[in-house]
């Protein structure tokens, strides 16, 4: 029996009145991987907070290697042994990789407060090479890719002697290259003997890499077993509650031959070449590509974020010149961008002001007085947010920042609603949202094209677009390598198109 | 029992107190009681002429905050707001005076072309006062208007660009008049300035009028919410289609003019052009902005929280100068009460947040 | 596409180099337009008189790229300078403190001064615009009261202090500064403190998800600035002599210009002491002089100065969109 590394006993909190967790028992042997699944709330982040010291229980507690171990700060976890590899990598872009290992423990010469460089490098690069990271420990963490920072950061959770490693969402800024290395990483750290907990959304990964799996649902564990015991769809089914048999809605419309948009010939030196690309009506299309492959950049480009230099759009049969959003959402497009928090959504503001924002000339008198019929919008907003199912306060008070992952993403999309697009661009839209939500998300999908809009659907999940889409663009290294009708999808022909250019790449589905 | 009924007083102050504090009209309840305190030390305060003197003292400085307030929501700060203030004081002075004297003004780059000792072409007719005020505040949105391209074009940080400004723009009021005052203004100037209808002055209705204005923008129109879209994240306006530049530069046109329309006030109140004017008043208005609740990051602002905020500063002020208190005394108050106005705001935030979670 | 990508890389190179020293290629461009513009201006005395009078406000801007490094900001440090120089002045003529010590004296109240800031910001939480804005008022109220508004004259001993030259050569403010910019180098690029304060302006957050004692860290950097400060206040009393109600006002505003100038963000995290803020202070020291030598008309110089001071910052801003720009440009190459 493999000794005992970690046992959580009856662990309980709350926040204000709201049961975060509520009696989560679980143990973690030594040398072994456990996965963490749940939806977005159940309450995986506040366990592993209160593993890695940030938050404490209010009742129940855990026992490291048998000992009592009830961590009040990070330091502590970290002294004993816990080391915690958020979603958000937690380093300093302005410092070199030798400073960001060793900010609160640099070495010095003796007792002087001056720094050791020679002994930080050298610890260093004992360190990358650990992970075989070719990298120089002088170089800025600003110049790294983010697979590279991410392997930095593990490097900072073994350099003070990490016994248990947590990873919160590793895989969602990778390359699939990146993510390799990072599971190549992982089985080593198992071989030598540390206990991992792997947090993913992504369960086919999961699957792939772990020995057991715990499922959290509202703040309980409901489900726990040995990694073969759970096929995606039992571990979907226990996440939400209840049996889905399908993970997306039936489409209802087809492909109409009448084009909304056209784009031939697309260059920006550097980012894209040569791009042709066709939508039409009630069409949903899907672009597919690995991270970097210039998906999110071309969309940009269309949307008028960003310059091209050579090619054409025709929206409607209308050439545009000019690059103006402006322009973009008067001709009927809409972009929901990969980062809600940065680009889609005022966080500091209520629903009301940001599900309205691109819309608001049109709840207004005449320019240039334009006066706002606050009520109107109000109403609008609501019914909105009611046919999204969106859960949360009223909606003229509750601030988007309050709101939950999925609950924010339909913000942004019901933002982009109420000016009626005809040619809608998303981009990641279910990113760090939970199952049920992402549904959501799917339903609406479908009841836009089916209303005649036009969607250009990019993700980096192929289920999903296999899932959703009528037709497949592949991108890779700036330029389409291919595209594939509904009745051709095969994901090994699709994925061999997006590492066109790569070295040839097997790997089978996600 | 007697002491549950002082534990049930207790709990009632408590609650009120708690309710004025997280109040958004706390900085008025402070004002308000702050007046009353010092009235029972000293009831001259309430007198016709001190109540006069407070009000001249606020529409000027009101107006400047309103302004500010306006570059504030979007997240950017104007230094420059002084500096405008003498430059147009200056200008307006030149087009408006009656008389000049050589000796003062015959080294001013502008002797003999725009200026000479009746004044300058215009001065005595009819005309000077409008055109001089029109110059004036034409003057003030085109500092504004450089301002605004410069944060919104070139994206350039706004504390930078404004301080330059404020550099670049009183060397100017200075090298224009060579530090002279330009006195002799007209009468009908003046009044706009010190002037009064009854009981009040004419300073306040420019003032009211302004204040309206900026409230309706803000709060009723398109305009108002794309500046705080502006203020609370600018990458997710420009995404949403918000013509952000169009914004900003509005924003800073809108606090120049603001300048101007104060300079109007004080030169009139005055009675000259000085390019020293407002000097040291700019730490003042971001003083008063601060204390009545406009936040420095962006995003937050109300007229009426100008409004207060001016209120407070300038009753603190007229409180001071009546406790007979040495000079110096007046910036250690200042100092001591905007350090206590920011921990106030510090704990109503956090109560604020507990309340929420409840 | 592979040549001409690869050629994009070669010339996007030469840029970002450029782009990355613009502080020093600006400082050489405007040495040379003055000196073309007055031989005058490129003479050893010229030289000499710009970095001594940059000195005391080249020592308060070190201090205040500490406080910008943090993403914070001190306005207080006009006041500070005049605070500390009436303590230190008023103690010479009432209290018969030794010339000697007055540098101890300014560097005393210099601290308190900046420890008062860096409780303000870190157990009061005050915002550091708002806290030192009230510091300000208050430091120039506490000098206004000790010295009634009275100027303070020194004693000739002082002045002395600023005439001295190390080696019969270099002025003693020069070397002052010369050795503060040393220091703080070596602070910042050597001590574990000095990256810990690159961390915390770059991303308060995760400096204390990584165990720095971030409140420790501001704090001192307020200190030091409150030090520095006081120095400042010092040389600059060292070299005049006499000081009214009036020193010290605005200076602020240039100790934040020669750091940014130098390449100092206000934004935190970037910045440097050594070529950075020497270089910044130097400059718009050069600036002032250089116009001086050109004979430029007295009341046309600030604008002149603004001018350039305007130009600089510009040219940052360019330089910080242009390096963004060009490290998004390529598109990541997928790993086999």
């Amino acid at each position: 029996m493999p000794e005992l590394l970690l046992q959580f006993e009856g662990i309980s909190k709350s926040f204000f009145g709201v049961h975060a967790l509520q009696d989560i028992a679980f143990v973690l042997p030594k040398g072994h991987l456990l996965g963490l699944i749940g939806e977005n709330g159940a309450g995986k982040s506040t366990l592993m907070n209160i593993l890695g010291g940030v938050l404490q229980p209010d009742r129940g507690g855990m026992r490291l290697r048998g000992q009592d171990y009830s961590p009040r700060n990070p330091a502590e976890a970290t002294e004993a042994g816990v080391a915690f590899i958020h979603q958000e990598l937690n380093l300093f872009t302005n410092l070199s990789i030798a400073d960001n290992l060793f900010i609160d423990r640099l070495p010095r010469f003796g007792k002087s407060p001056f720094i050791n460089k020679r002994a930080a490098r050298t610890r260093t690069r004992q360190l990358l090479e650990s992970l075989n990271l070719a990298l120089a420990p002088d170089t800025l963490v600003d110049r790294l890719t983010p697979g590279e920072r991410q392997l930095v950061e593990i490097a900072k959770a073994l350099s003070t002697g990490a016994e248990i490693i947590i990873f919160d969402e590793p895989t969602t800024s990778l390359t699939a290259g990146e993510t390799e290395r990072l599971f190549a990483i992982i089985q080593d750290l198992r071989r030598q003997g540390k206990s991992m907990v792997y947090i993913s959304h992504n369960l086919g990964n999961v699957l792939e890499l772990v020995d057991e799996i715990v499922v959290l649902r509202d703040g309980r564990v409901v489900d726990q077993g040995p990694r073969d015991d759970f096929t995606i769809d039992t571990m979907i089914s226990r996440m939400v509650g209840r049996d889905i048999s399908q993970i997306f809605p039936s489409r209802q419309s087809v492909p109409a031959d009448e084009t909304l948009l056209e784009v031939r010939g697309l260059s920006q030196p550097g980012i894209v070449k040569d791009i042709d690309l066709t939508l039409h009506k009630t069409e949903v299309l899907g672009l597919f590509g690995l991270m970097g492959s210039g998906r999110t950049e071309l969309a940009r480009i269309l949307f008028g974020l960003e310059p091209f230099e050579r090619g054409q759009i025709v929206i409607d049969g209308v050439v545009c010149d000019g690059v103006s959003v402006r322009d973009s959402i008067r001709r009927g497009m809409a972009f929901v961008t990969e980062n809600r928090r940065e680009e889609g959504l005022l966080m500091e503001a209520t629903i009301v002001d940001n599900v309205g924002l691109v819309a608001l000339p049109t709840f207004a008198s005449a320019p240039p007085a334009r006066l706002l019929r606050a009520r109107g919008l109000r109403l609008a907003v609501t019914r909105v947010a009611e046919c999204m199912r969106i859960k949360s306060g009223p909606v003229h008070r509750t601030l988007a920042k309050n709101l939950s992952g999925g609950n924010q993403q339909k913000v942004v999309i019901g933002k982009w609603l109420m000016s009626r697009p005809t040619i809608f661009i998303m981009d990641e839209p279910t990113r760090g949202i939970d199952v049920g939500a992402k549904y959501e998300v799917y339903s609406i999908i479908n009841d836009l094209a089916a209303r005649g809009a036009g969607i250009l659907l990019i993700s980096s999940e192929l289920e999903e677009l296999v899932g959703m889409c009528d037709r497949i663009v592949v991108m890779s290294k700036g330029e389409v390598q291919g595209a594939f009708e509904r009745d051709e999808f095969d994901r090994e022909r699709i994925l061999q198109a997006a590492f066109k250019g790569h070295q040839a790449h097997q790997r089978g589905g996600q | 029992m007697d002491s549950l009924d002082r534990q049930r007083a207790r709990g009632v102050a408590w609650r009120l107190i708690r309710h004025g504090l997280l109040s958004e009209n706390f900085v008025l309840y402070l004002s308000i009681v702050s007046f009353a305190a010092l009235y029972l030390f000293m009831p001259y305060i309430a007198s016709g002429r001190n109540l006069a003197n407070i009000s001249s003292n606020m529409w000027p400085l009101l107006a400047l905050v309103l302004g500010q307030m306006f570059v504030l929501i979007l997240g950017g700060i104007d230094l420059s707001q002084t500096s405008i203030m003498a430059l147009t004081s200056v200008v307006g002075g030149m087009l408006m005076t009656t008389q000049l004297n050589p000796t003062l003004f015959e080294k001013s780059p502008l002797w003999g072309i725009l200026l000479s000792p009746e004044g300058s072409p215009i001065s005595g007719t009819a005309l000077a006062v409008p055109v001089g005020i029109v110059a004036m505040l034409t003057v003030g949105m085109l500092v504004g208007l450089l301002n605004g391209l410069a944060v919104a074009k070139f994206r350039m940080p706004a504390f930078m660009v404004t301080l330059v400004s404020m550099m670049f723009f009183s060397g100017l009021a200075i090298y224009l008049t060579k530090s002279e005052n330009i006195m002799y203004l007209p009468g009908g100037f003046m009044m706009l300035g010190s002037g009064e209808i009854g009981p009040i002055p004419y300073s306040f209705f420019v003032v009211f009028a302004l204040g309206v204005v900026a409230h309706i923008v803000l709060k009723h129109t398109v305009l108002g919410r794309w500046f705080f879209a502006v203020g609370k994240s600018i990458r997710t306006s420009v995404v949403s289609g918000v013509p952000t530049e169009r914004v900003i530069i509005l924003g800073y046109v809108f606090s120049g003019f603001c300048a101007a329309v104060a300079s109007v006030l004080y030169s009139g109140r005055l009675g000259g052009g000085r390019p020293t004017l407002g000097q040291s008043l700019l730490l003042d208005v971001i003083g008063a902005a601060v204390i009545g609740g406009i936040s420095l990051f962006g995003g937050k602002g109300k007229v009426l929280w100008a409004l207060f905020g001016v209120l407070f500063f300038v009753l603190l002020s007229n409180a001071l100068s009546m406790l007979a208190l040495p000079f110096y005394a007046e910036p250690v108050v200042k100092g001591a009460v905007i350090l206590v106005a920011a921990l106030l705001d510090v704990a109503r935030t956090r109560l604020m947040a507990r309340e929420v979670l409840a | 596409m592979e040549a001409a990508v690869g050629m994009q890389k070669s010339r996007g190179k030469t840029l970002v180099i450029v782009l990355r020293h613009t502080p020093l290629i600006l400082f050489a461009l405007i040495f040379l337009i003055f000196g073309v513009l007055s031989p005058r201006f490129l003479s050893y005395q010229s030289f000499e008189n710009i970095v001594k009078q940059a000195s005391y406000i080249g020592i308060v801007a070190v201090g205040m790229t500490f406080v910008l490094l943090t993403a914070s900001i001190d306005l207080s440090v006009g006041s500070n300078m005049y605070l500390s120089a009436v303590v230190a002045g008023l103690l010479i003529k009432h209290y018969g403190l030794p010339v000697p010590l007055a540098p101890v004296v300014c560097l005393a109240v210099g601290l308190l001064f900046g420890l008062v800031n860096a409780l303000a910001v870190t157990k009061l939480r005050i915002i550091p615009f708002v806290a030192t804005l009230g510091t300000l008022w208050i430091g120039r109220g506490l000098g206004l009261w000790l010295t009634k508004s009275v100027p303070v004259e020194f004693p000739e001993g002082v002045t002395q202090i600023g005439a001295q030259r190390l080696f019969g050569i270099v002025p003693l403010p020069v070397v002052v500064f010369l050795l503060i910019v040393c220091c703080a180098a070596v602070l910042l690029r050597g001590t574990a403190f000095g990256r810990q304060l690159y961390a915390v302006g770059n991303d308060i957050e995760a400096a204390k998800k990584a165990g720095i004692n971030t409140a420790q860290v501001r704090g001192m950097a307020f200190v030091i600035c409150g030090v520095l400060a006081g120095l400042g206040g010092f040389i600059s009393v060292a070299q005049l002599g006499i000081i009214n109600a009036g020193f010290g006002e605005g200076r602020e505003f240039d100790a934040i210009a020669a750091a940014v100038l130098g390449g100092t963000s206000l934004f935190g995290g970037i910045g440097s002491v050594f070529p950075g803020t020497l270089l910044g202070a130097v400059l718009i020291q050069m600036v002032t002089i250089g116009l001086v030598s050109a004979q430029v008309d007295l009341y046309l110089q600030p604008l002149v100065q603004a001018g350039i001071i305007f130009l600089a910052v510009l040219l940052d801003s360019i330089r910080t969109r242009q390096l963004v720009r060009l490290s998004r440009r390529h598109i990541r190459i997928e790993e086999a």
